[in-house]
């Protein structure tokens, strides 16, 4: 028998109801995210305006905690070496 | 010169033993300065992590070569992999000993709507209606991995680690996790509550 444990919490339910409210049929993969971070990155400590592809890593980066880690580390660098 | 003048990728495949070999190194000490900038204050990460990982997301990057578009400059790109590599592995350890089916031993069951906070789920019927609407989708149009894949990311398990559990890739996970947020945004949606509804209740 599985061991039993507590039902989702309302934050975990509200979160799952969040991720549904930006869910969208087209969505970057983790590994596609991966491939344009480092340009949105540099896009972002220039001030440069978004094209649609880094719109798109933006969006995944919203759904994404591990690629929104990665992000902000990448980040991180980038500012301590400008 | 410095490491922005170098040519990178064609440094790195150089036929000239010397030339790549010196491009290679000055890359690992690129990749190891940014990866202490990145964790060099966690305490769960030590010097000779640190040393492992950028020797890790040098093979890494040497295998992407090919990879490489120049969107970016090629050491931001080179510091993205890096990242992932060393992150993948810091999530893996910390979550190693946790077992898919303790994560989802609960099926898709959820708090009584009655014991939400005020501030939770919006008030009243509505609030009933939206918990009903997705544990019912939770429990039938889910298949079992999606269900347990959506029950460990709300538990905050990483892709990482989802996709460990399920026997697939990170990206193949989170297309997974994808596929199983459209069915049930689907399902609300055939129960009346709109896209709109959901941003409204939830502006993010």
């Amino acid at each position: 028998m599985k061991p039993e444990e507590p039902p989702l919490t309302p934050p975990q339910v509200e979160g799952l109801v969040k991720l549904l409210g930006l869910t969208r049929e087209h969505e970057l993969t983790c590994g596609e995210c991966l491939e344009h971070v480092g340009e949105f990155a540099e896009a972002q400590l220039a001030g440069r305006p978004l094209t649609d592809a880094m719109a798109q890593v933006e969006h995944h980066l919203a759904l994404c905690p591990e690629c929104r880690e990665e992000w902000a580390a990448l980040m991180k660098i980038l500012e301590a070496s400008r | 010169m410095t490491q922005d003048e170098i040519r990178w990728p064609d440094a790195l495949r150089a036929t000239d033993r010397g030339e790549q070999a010196a491009a290679v190194s000055a890359l690992r000490d690129v990749l190891l300065k940014g990866l202490r900038i990145a964790l060099g204050s966690r305490a769960d990460v030590s010097e000779a992590h640190l040393e492992d990982f950028a020797q890790d997301a040098l093979l890494r990057v040497m295998e992407r070569l090919d990879q490489f578009q120049g969107r970016s400059r090629f050491t931001t790109w080179a510091q993205s992999v890096a990242l992932n590599t060393a992150f993948a592995e810091l999530r893996r350890k910390r979550w190693q000993d946790v077992s898919l089916d303790a994560l989802i031993a609960d099926g898709g069951r959820m708090a009584d709507p009655a014991t939400f906070p005020d501030d939770v789920l919006g008030v009243g019927e509505d609030r009933a209606r939206l918990v009903a609407a997705l544990r019912e989708a939770i429990e039938n149009d889910l298949t079992p991995k999606q269900r347990a894949g959506i029950l460990a990311e709300l538990r905050d398990v990483p892709f990482d680690q989802v996709s460990a559990l399920l026997g697939t890739s990170r990206n193949a996970a989170y297309k997974l996790l994808h596929d199983a947020r459209r069915a049930l945004r689907k399902r609300l949606l055939e129960a009346g509550i709109t896209r709109q509804d959901i941003q409204n209740a939830f502006p993010t």
